[in-house]
């Protein structure tokens, strides 16, 4: 186990990233490229798929580290940023040299991104928190559509855990295809082509209360502050698609 | 009448209200449904750029005052609704249930009395928290002129409970809300905050005033809110632009909403909030409003020149904060790092200072950014004010109409 050329392969999971930066910081060994198993390699690409003890990982670096650090690393890899991987190896690499004081080296380059590129997972799901609308179908079960660029589906639904603790609810990234349930205690994320949820329907009172929605929308803006630049700063077109109230904005555009 | 066209009335009447914030609650209800965010969460942005986060409507937009500025005075020949108690409730929840919102905030014109009105809210809100078991968060209105054992009784029930002063002075509140006191509404900020508790008003209180419809200078506003943040630990003041609803030989005949003006409130407000600014600094006889051309801080900036430039690497705290283009977040981040390795222009970049302006008043390791003969106020001056007009013209963010 020499070789730097090659790409390793993880399970998918922070815990088993985890695991694999452990082992291959152990070994010494300076990687060219981390992926997981959805990785297509080249004729190229050297593969090699490790067995990787993930609890026992955790627990060190949860001693080795802190939470803060971990945190961090664990939203870098919610995100789809360009070679992550690798970002949360020399950042933990160098945690283990720095400890706490990294958060502060914006001078070393996989600090400053992953420092950035956290932020901005936690700035979307941020805006998540908003954003998402969900409408009541016939048996109760509130029911929203996301289309995030992060994978935020995991933060998000601690969110609206203690939210909506009494809803039934469920949430779909469209992007990803993943859908998070929740029964009223926990939620599971699960792979979307395991349910359909085409036959749902809404519940009756549902269209009268979009309708409600959509006109307080309307209403509650002050046509002599007109600034819909502002608006669009704030709130993306990108998001719209989702959100009941820009429907009309969205035919608009598209006339 | 149906409940969306009340809905439209009654939202159409509270949309003047700037206030929209819902943050700084600490968790703490134990509803069926719902939480607050101690940061404040935008739930969609109106056409105006302004963010919504809480169902806001009056309760009713009947009234027996006539306040000069207001769409819904007596005088004025508009249709008027009242929610009952129930229709809030039923709208909040729906609203809530399916994340459009964050919470409510309830405020209203004034029918029969300010204690029969109020009692009207406390009925609503009590419903809305103890039937429907509520535990968003609620920012409620008081009317000035009610009884302080209502005060309590509401402050109970929401997160947030404030009174609007109106107008910046007691003499304009005066001449435009003839019916209103100025006593008044002093009287139930002093209450709530010499109350405020987990418990009663956690989310502390806030308020607002139009700008424009009267007299005062920029210093008469500034030195207001001063005192009522020392006074009474407000949370926000809000500025309202003043938008001509009612034609009326008292108040100015403006068409556009100073809306520049307002922008420019909001920037000093935070200086005094964040910065450690007084208004005396900013502000004084011979300059009682602020420079159009360039925000308040780099304005300050360009009169003091002689404090800076300032040395990244060693400068106090305080005085990074002085520095334009450096916020308090960025200035923490330099604080901390530079305790680890010298600071230059592109480690800067990357804390999120906004060099374009911070560049003329800073120098990292003893180093000017261009030769320092350039270090002149003429030289300053000419490239921020065009600066500033590319950036306003680029995007036209308003400054912080939400926390
Ligand atoms: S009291 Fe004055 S400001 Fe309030 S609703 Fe009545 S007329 Fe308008």
């Amino acid at each position: 186990m020499k070789q730097n050329d090659v790409t390793y392969i993880y399970q998918n999971t922070f815990s088993s990233l985890l695991a694999l930066i452990k082992i291959l910081i152990d070994h010494k060994i300076k990687p060219m490229n981390l992926k997981n198993t959805d990785y297509n390699p080249t004729l190229l690409d050297t593969i090699i798929e490790l067995e990787l003890k993930d609890e026992k990982s955790f627990l060190f670096w949860q001693i080795k580290t802190s939470k803060k650090i971990i945190n961090i690393a664990y939203y870098v890899f919610l995100s789809n940023a360009d070679n992550k991987e690798l970002i949360i190896y020399y950042f933990l690499l160098n945690s283990l040299k720095y400890q706490e004081k990294i958060i502060h080296m914006r001078n070393l380059k996989c600090v400053d991104k992953a420092l950035k590129i956290s932020a901005y997972v936690s700035h979307e799901n941020h805006k998540f928190k908003g954003f998402t609308r969900f409408k009541e179908l016939q048996n109760h079960i509130l029911y929203a559509t996301i289309s995030p660029e992060n994978n935020i589906l995991p933060i998000l639904s601690k969110h609206f855990q203690n939210r909506l603790k009494n809803e039934n609810w469920i949430i779909k990234d469209e992007k990803r295809q993943i859908i998070s349930i929740y029964d009223k205690k926990n939620f599971y994320l699960v792979n979307a082509s395991n349910f359909s949820l085409n036959e749902l329907q809404d519940c009756q009172e549902e269209k009268q209360i979009a309708a409600l929605w959509k006109n307080f929308y309307k209403t509650i803006s002050i046509k002599e502050r007109k600034n819909e630049r502002c608006r669009n700063n704030f709130m993306p077109k990108k998001y719209w698609k989702n959100m009941l109230e820009m429907s009309d904005e969205i035919e608009k555009d598209n006339k | 009448m149906n409940l969306q066209e009340k809905l439209q009335i009654l939202a159409n009447s509270a949309k003047y209200d700037a206030s929209c914030s819902s943050s700084g609650s600490l968790k703490r209800r134990t509803g069926k449904i719902g939480t607050t965010a101690f940061s404040g969460i935008c739930h969609s942005f109106s056409s105006d750029g302004r963010c919504i986060s809480l169902l806001k409507i009056l309760l009713t937009n009947c009234c027996i005052f006539d306040c000069k500025y207001c769409l819904n005075r007596k005088s004025n020949n508009i249709k008027r609704a009242i929610f009952s108690p129930v229709e809030i409730c039923t709208i909040t929840m729906n609203f809530y249930k399916r994340n459009y919102i964050e919470g409510l905030f309830l405020s209203s014109g004034i029918i029969k009395s300010p204690d029969y009105t109020m009692n009207l809210m406390i009925e609503t809100i009590d419903l809305l928290r103890h039937k429907y078991h509520f535990g968003g968060y609620i920012h409620a209105k008081a009317i000035p002129g009610t009884s302080d054992i209502l005060i309590k009784k509401l402050g109970h029930l929401v997160d947030r409970l404030s009174a609007n002063i109106e107008l910046p002075t007691a003499s304009s509140l005066k001449l435009l809300a003839p019916n209103k006191e100025f006593k008044k509404v002093d009287r139930i900020m002093n209450y709530v905050h010499m109350n405020k508790s987990k418990k009663f008003v956690p989310a502390g209180q806030s308020t607002q005033m139009i700008i424009g419809a009267t007299q005062e200078t920029d210093k008469d506003i500034m030195e207001r809110s001063e005192t009522l943040y020392k006074k009474y630990d407000l949370k926000r003041v809000f500025y309202s632009a003043y938008i001509p609803v009612n034609k009326d030989k008292l108040l100015p005949s403006i068409i556009t909403p100073p809306l520049k003006r307002e922008n420019r409130l909001y920037q000093a407000d935070w200086l005094l909030r964040f910065y450690h600014f007084t208004v005396s600094d900013i502000l004084d006889e011979h300059h009682p409003n602020f420079n159009i051309l360039l925000d308040p801080k780099t304005d300050w900036a360009l009169k003091h020149l002689s404090e800076f430039p300032k040395e990244i690497n060693t400068c106090s705290y305080k005085d990074l904060l002085k520095i334009p283009g450096v916020g308090v977040t960025s200035a923490k981040r330099i604080y901390s790092s530079r305790k680890l390795f010298t600071i230059t222009f592109k480690d800067l970049k990357n804390m999120g200072v906004v060099l374009k302006r911070a560049k003329y008043f800073i120098t990292c390791n003893h180093k000017y950014f261009i030769n320092p003969i350039f270090f002149n106020k003429q030289f300053i001056e000419s490239n921020l004010v065009l600066e500033e007009k590319e950036l306003n013209s680029h995007n036209r963010k308003q400054l912080s109409l939400f926390e």
